[in-house]
C-alpha cells in the first residue's frame, strides 16, 4: 500500500513535469484545447442532426443519447489525457527511449504512463461534461434514486480504466511490431464512437463483444442505462451496472499481465 | 571481487527479413524469414573497482549489445554476468540504482524545462534520500559549473552544457559504475577537455568505475589505462592502451627537411616528384613536398637513429621529425587485417 502511494506520488510528479512543459507554450495549448473542444462539439451536433428527422432512436430520446454521449466522452477524454504516454509508446520504442526507462529503479509502466500527458485533450473532457449537462437539461431532470449518485462516477472511472487497458494492450503490441497501432485506434476511437449510441442498434455479437471481450460497455453504457431506467442489453440484470469497477479491474489485470510478457520479450530481443 | 565479471557472454538475435512487394509486410508477420545474427560471442570481461576502461569497436561490433547486457536491459543468450554482485537481468531495478548511464546522443533531461527541474525530479525516479541528493547536487553543480545554466530550458543549452547536465543527472544517485556511450560526440575541444577532466576527477576522488565506449581515441588515451577492442561480437584485444602502439603500430614516419642543394641533385619520377634513391631495406618514401621528404619504416626494419645516421651520411639534414601512427589508424589496422583474430570469422 505504501509502495502504491509512493508510485502515485511519482506519477503525479511525472505528469506535473509534462503539464509544465506544455504550459511553456501557453498560446499554443489554449488554441489546441479550443480546437479540440470545437471538433468534439461538431461531432456532438450530429446527434441533433439525426434527431431532427427522428424523435427516438431505438427507444432513446435526444436528451438520453446526449447524456450517454457526454458520459462516454468524459471517460474517454480522461483516458486520452492520462493515457497519452501509453498511447505514444510506439514512438518511445522506435526512438529507443524504453532502454532509458529500464535503467531506472522504478516501475517501467509508471514511467511510460508518466512520459506524456496531453493538456489539450482537456477539450474532449470539457465537451463531454457540456454534452452531459445538455442531455440532463433536455431530459428536464431525472427521477433520482438513492444509488444514482454512485453509479455515474463509478461508471466513468471504470470506463476510463477499460479505455486505458485497451491502450495498454495496444502499446504491448509494440513489443512485437510497431506497425499495428491503427488496431488500437479502432478499439479506442471506434469504441468511443460506437458506445455513444444505444447499444441495441448494433448486432448481438457486437454487443457481446463490447460487454464480454472488450468490456467498454460495462464502463459507461451500463451505468447510463441504470440512471435512465433502461434495460441492460442482452437482458442482463440491472444490478450489473454496479459491476463496472470489477469488470474494469479484471480487464486491466489481463492487460497488465500481457504487458509483463511484452517487457520480458523486449529484454530477450531488444528493439 | 571485480565490479563486472562476464564469462562466455553471448547474444544471438533472430532478425525477421522484410520481404519485398506490396504484401511483403503482411507476409513478414505471418511467416517471417529469420536471419541469425551473433551480436556478441563468448565474451569474457572483468573490470575491477575504480578502473576506467575504454570499449572500442566499429559500428555494429557489439559494444552497445554488451552494455545492454551488463545493465540488464537485455538478457544474454549464453554465459554469465555479475555486476556489483548482482545478476543484471534478474535484479535489474536493484542494479539500476547503483549504476549511471549517459548516452551522448540521447539526453535523459526534460527538453522544455529548466535543467534544475530534471535534476530535482531524478531524486524521485531514483528514490534518493533528500539530504544525500542535496549534497550530491551541490557537489556536481560546483564540479560541472552548472550554475550559469541551471535555470535555462534544456532545449536552449549548448551541446557541451547539455552533456554536463546529463552527467550530473547520471551521478545524482551516487552510482558505483558509470557507463558512458560517446560522451564527447560533437563537442568542441574545450568542452571535451572539460568533460574528460571531470571524469578523471570523479574517478580519482569518488572511486567511480567508468566503462566508456567512444569513437574518439583521444578520449581513450586521455582517460583509460586499459582498452578492450571488440569486432564482430568478439574481443580482439584487452590490455594496456599504451602497449597497443608498440605491438600493432606498424610503420612510423620520418620527415626529413633537406638542404636546397641536395634537393636540386635528387632525381625526379615520371610525375615530377623528387625521389630519394637507394633507401635501406624496410624503408619507403611515402611523400615528397620539397623541402620535406616523408619516409615510412617498420619498427622491426631498423632503429630510428640508424635511419637518421643513414640520411646524415648522404645528405645535409636541416631538420628531422618523427610521426607516430595515431591510435585510430592502429585500431583500424587491427580490424582490417584481423591482426588479433586467432580463428576465422564466419
Amino acid at each position: 500500500m505504501r509502495a502504491l502511494l509512493r508510485d502515485l506520488r511519482l506519477y503525479r510528479r511525472l505528469v506535473a513535469m509534462q503539464a509544465r512543459s506544455q504550459l511553456q507554450y501557453k498560446a499554443n495549448i489554449a488554441i489546441d484545447i479550443g480546437t479540440y473542444f470545437a471538433i468534439s462539439t461538431l461531432e456532438f451536433t450530429q446527434i441533433f442532426l439525426l434527431f431532427a428527422s427522428f424523435t427516438t432512436l431505438a427507444g432513446w430520446s435526444a436528451g438520453e443519447v446526449a447524456l450517454l454521449y457526454g458520459v462516454t466522452s468524459v471517460a474517454f477524454g480522461l483516458a486520452e489525457m492520462f493515457g497519452a504516454g501509453i498511447d505514444g509508446f510506439d514512438e518511445m520504442i522506435r526512438r529507443g527511449d524504453f532502454d532509458r526507462v529500464l535503467l531506472r529503479p522504478v516501475s517501467p509502466f509508471l514511467q511510460v504512463a508518466g512520459s506524456d500527458f496531453r493538456l489539450r485533450r482537456f477539450g474532449r473532457f470539457s465537451q463531454g461534461v457540456l454534452a452531459a449537462v445538455i442531455g440532463l437539461f433536455l431530459l428536464g431532470g431525472l427521477p433520482w434514486r438513492p444509488l444514482d449518485a454512485f453509479v455515474l462516477p463509478l461508471g466513468i472511472l471504470s470506463g476510463m480504466f477499460v479505455f486505458l487497458a485497451v491502450m495498454v494492450l495496444g502499446a504491448t503490441l509494440c513489443f512485437w511490431t510497431v506497425e499495428t497501432t491503427e488496431l488500437t485506434n479502432i478499439l479506442t476511437y471506434g469504441g468511443r464512437e460506437m458506445l455513444s449510441w444505444p447499444l441495441s442498434v448494433y448486432s448481438q455479437s457486437l454487443q457481446r463483444f463490447f460487454l464480454f471481450v472488450v468490456p467498454l460497455a460495462f464502463g459507461t453504457y451500463a451505468p447510463v442505462c441504470y440512471l435512465l431506467g433502461k434495460p441492460l442489453p442482452l437482458g442482463l440484470p440491472e444490478a450489473l451496472a454496479f459491476a463496472a469497477p470489477l469488470v474494469a479491474l479484471l480487464f486491466a489485470s489481463v492487460a497488465a499481465t500481457i504487458w509483463g510478457f511484452g517487457v520480458r520479450r523486449y529484454q530477450s530481443t531488444g528493439n | 571481487m571485480p565490479l563486472i565479471k562476464a564469462e562466455g557472454l553471448s547474444k544471438t538475435f533472430h532478425v525477421a527479413q522484410r520481404r519485398p512487394g506490396a504484401l511483403g509486410g503482411l507476409r513478414s508477420i505471418v511467416n517471417p524469414q529469420m536471419r541469425v545474427v551473433h551480436a556478441v560471442r563468448d565474451l569474457a570481461l572483468t573490470v575491477e573497482r575504480g578502473e576506467m576502461v575504454g570499449l572500442v569497436g566499429p559500428n555494429g561490433a557489439g559494444k552497445s549489445t554488451t552494455v545492454k547486457m551488463l545493465t540488464g536491459i537485455l538478457m544474454p543468450s549464453g554465459g554469465s554476468v555479475r555486476v556489483a554482485g548482482l545478476d543484471p537481468q534478474r535484479q535489474r531495478r536493484n542494479l539500476a540504482g547503483r549504476i549511471g548511464v549517459v548516452f551522448g546522443q540521447k539526453s535523459q533531461l526534460w527538453w522544455d524545462l529548466p535543467l534544475i527541474d530534471s535534476l530535482r525530479l531524478l531524486r524521485h525516479l531514483y528514490r534518493v534520500p533528500e539530504e544525500r541528493h542535496a549534497a550530491n547536487l551541490e557537489r556536481l553543480r560546483h564540479l560541472l559549473q552548472l550554475d550559469e545554466f541551471l535555470q535555462t530550458p534544456v532545449r536552449q543549452l549548448s551541446l557541451g552544457q547539455r552533456m554536463r547536465g546529463d552527467l550530473a543527472a547520471a551521478l545524482l544517485h551516487d552510482p558505483e559504475l558509470l557507463y558512458l556511450d560517446e560522451p564527447t560526440i560533437g563537442l568542441d575541444v574545450v568542452a571535451k577537455a572539460r568533460i574528460r577532466e571531470f571524469l578523471r576527477a570523479i574517478n580519482a576522488e569518488r572511486g567511480v568505475t567508468v566503462l566508456l565506449t567512444t569513437h574518439d581515441m583521444d578520449d581513450i588515451e586521455a582517460l583509460c589505462k586499459r582498452m578492450v577492442i571488440i569486432d564482430h561480437g568478439r574481443k580482439l584485444y584487452d590490455g594496456a592502451v599504451s602497449g597497443i602502439r608498440e605491438r600493432f603500430g606498424g610503420e612510423r614516419t620520418l620527415i626529413a627537411v633537406l638542404d636546397d642543394g641536395d634537393l636540386a641533385r635528387l632525381p625526379a619520377g615520371a610525375d615530377g616528384t623528387l625521389i630519394l634513391p637507394d633507401l635501406p631495406v624496410g624503408v619507403r618514401q611515402t611523400d615528397a613536398e620539397p623541402p620535406r621528404i616523408a619516409l615510412a619504416f617498420g619498427r622491426a626494419a631498423l632503429p630510428a637513429h640508424e635511419l637518421v645516421a643513414w640520411l646524415g651520411a648522404r645528405y645535409r639534414l636541416r631538420d628531422v621529425t618523427f610521426e607516430e601512427p595515431d591510435i585510430e589508424s592502429v585500431i583500424r589496422r587491427i580490424y582490417e587485417e584481423g591482426l588479433l583474430l586467432d580463428a576465422p570469422v564466419a
